[in-house]
């Protein structure tokens, strides 16, 4: 369960999240899009503990992430947008840390590795890896033990087709765990195919939230999820701009 | 558990750095060089005893040994604020802040060690072993100053938060600690009265954690000997109390800037 409620955020005199209210239910998979600078990474950063809240609550499986951290993140599978660690670090030592860290034996880091395929690169820095080797090796320790709730900020950046696959099943299969999970994307197809509902971000604040099908009626726009990704890329383009215009007039 | 599991990663990663080997081979030449660079009353060069050489580098200590420390703590400081992986994992944020710490502690507490160590060997074959405890102390004091430079780098770089601000502001301090605050004592001094000046002069070393390693090396190496007046003049000032005095404040430059760095750590965003 991942709960954030009246959450507030502000860099100086900017407003980054304004009363921002959202939960993702238990095996529920929630998408945050939104045009850059809309807030999403903010949301996300607040969740995983980078960024303290001004105002408002945020809390993984009922614990409050600033109240109480640790118990919060003991269950936080997370996955940064910026790599978060040292390029020099070597992906076997971290792997054994966030295993220790989750309370697992340390063999199980490099174990998530070798079945994302990255066995062989266990003794590898970060920086000697691809961006698809480095975002795929993250992702498995992002994921690795049982998890409450998975925060991903643009899963599939950097990624190749199989790697996307990766990204996806590693989704589902938190789904299928029983884990809430929350991930900003701006690949449309990743949100349409993957998403139960979809949250759309515009300056900082939530403006529609639903299913596919509730967005396309709020928004008039013709909806067949077999046919095309094209519809997805109307609801938000009818949900953005139509919203950015009522800003610009207010 | 998860305390040591994070050290094992920190010193993996300090001791991966190339940083270690290369201060250990650079503590190793100074010493030696230090030690070669003696010369006898009839001119004629000769290996310098422990007891010589360990105050020939004790002036070198105090300079390069603050620089070395307080620029890789910043940097390694500076460097918290990129850890959004690690923080987001169930590891108290002062924890990352100790076991960088530690880790480095370590890595330049190894390469004083192998260093001044391998010239010790060098200088013992050649001088003999007389006076070998000063050189041994000479390097638990540089040992100290490393952990209080550490600490308070790793304070400047969370503060700064970027490399360049780190690098900018340890350079600052190294300068203040190294030359300044040297020349706020004298001016103080000069203005105060004897018996006031002689423990304000105990308040001002304890003030620096470099003037703190500098007196206690005259002191522990019975510096009346080779530094004259002024040496004999320490020697009586840190008789008993004053030592003591100045030691512990050599290890509260150590805990008291990791606190406020841990404790900023924990509260800032990143």
């Amino acid at each position: 369960m991942i709960e954030l409620h009246g959450v507030t955020k502000r860099f100086g005199t900017q407003v980054a999240l304004a009363s921002f209210t959202l939960t993702v239910a238990p095996g529920e998979i929630v998408a945050l899009v939104g045009p850059n600078g809309a807030g999403k990474s903010t949301t996300l950063r607040i969740l995983a503990g980078a960024l303290h809240p001004d105002e408002g609550s945020a809390a993984i499986g009922g614990r409050d992430v600033v109240a109480d951290p640790l118990c919060a993140r003991r269950h936080l599978g997370y996955l940064p947008q910026r790599l978060g660690v040292p390029l020099s670090t070597v992906v076997g030592d971290l792997a054994t840390l966030v295993a220790t860290a989750r309370g697992l034996p340390a063999a199980a880091g490099p174990s998530a590795l070798t079945s994302y395929g990255l066995g062989r690169r266990l003794d590898a820095t970060l920086g000697e890896m691809s961006g698809g080797q480095r975002q795929r090796a993250m992702l498995a320790l992002a994921t690795l033990g049982p998890i409450d709730a998975l925060v991903l900020d643009e899963p599939s950046i950097s990624l190749d087709v199989d790697g996307a696959d990766d990204v996806r099943e590693a989704i589902r299969a938190a789904r299928r765990a029983g884990a809430g999970v929350l991930f900003a994307s701006h690949h449309l197809s990743d949100v349409a195919q993957l998403a139960d509902r979809i949250a759309v971000m515009v300056a900082g604040k939530l403006v529609a939230c639903g299913t596919l099908e509730e967005l396309a009626t709020a928004t008039g726009v013709a909806w067949d999820r077999r046919v095309t990704d094209a519809p997805i890329e109307r609801i938000y383009r009818t949900l953005v701009r139509g919203l950015s215009r009522l800003q610009d007039a207010a | 558990m998860t305390g040591r599991a994070l050290l094992r990663f920190d010193v993996a990663s300090a001791r991966r750095g190339r940083l270690t080997p290369i201060f250990a081979a650079g503590f190793a030449l100074v010493s030696v060089g230090v030690a070669l660079a003696g010369l006898s009353a009839g001119g004629a060069v000769v290996v310098q005893g422990f007891a010589r050489t360990s105050v020939s580098l004790l002036q070198l200590t105090l300079w390069t040994v603050p620089l070395l420390s307080l620029l890789l703590g910043a940097v390694s400081g500076a460097e918290c604020t990129e850890l959004e992986f690690l923080t987001a994992l169930p590891l108290p944020r002062t924890h990352i802040v100790v076991s960088r710490w530690a880790a480095w502690t370590l890595a330049l507490t190894v390469a004083l060690v192998a260093g001044f160590g391998a010239a010790g060997v060098v200088i013992g074959i050649l001088a003999g072993s007389a006076d070998v405890a000063r050189y041994v102390a000479l390097i638990g004091i540089a040992t100290l100053l490393v952990s209080a430079s550490l600490a308070i780098g790793l304070w400047i770089g969370i503060v700064a938060r970027t490399r360049a601000r780190a690098v900018g502001f340890a350079v600052l301090v190294w300068f203040v600690l190294v030359v300044g605050a040297d020349l706020a004592a004298i001016a103080l001094l000069s203005v105060l009265p004897a018996p006031a000046g002689s423990w304000s002069l105990v308040v001002l070393l304890t003030a620096n954690p470099v003037d703190s390693a500098r007196a206690l090396g005259l002191g522990l190496f019975q510096a009346d000997v080779v530094a004259g007046p002024t040496g004999a003049a320490l020697h009586r000032l840190l008789g008993g109390p004053g030592a003591a005095l100045v030691l512990v404040g050599l290890i509260a430059w150590t805990i008291v800037p990791l606190r406020l760095a841990g404790r900023r750590f924990a509260r800032q965003d990143l």
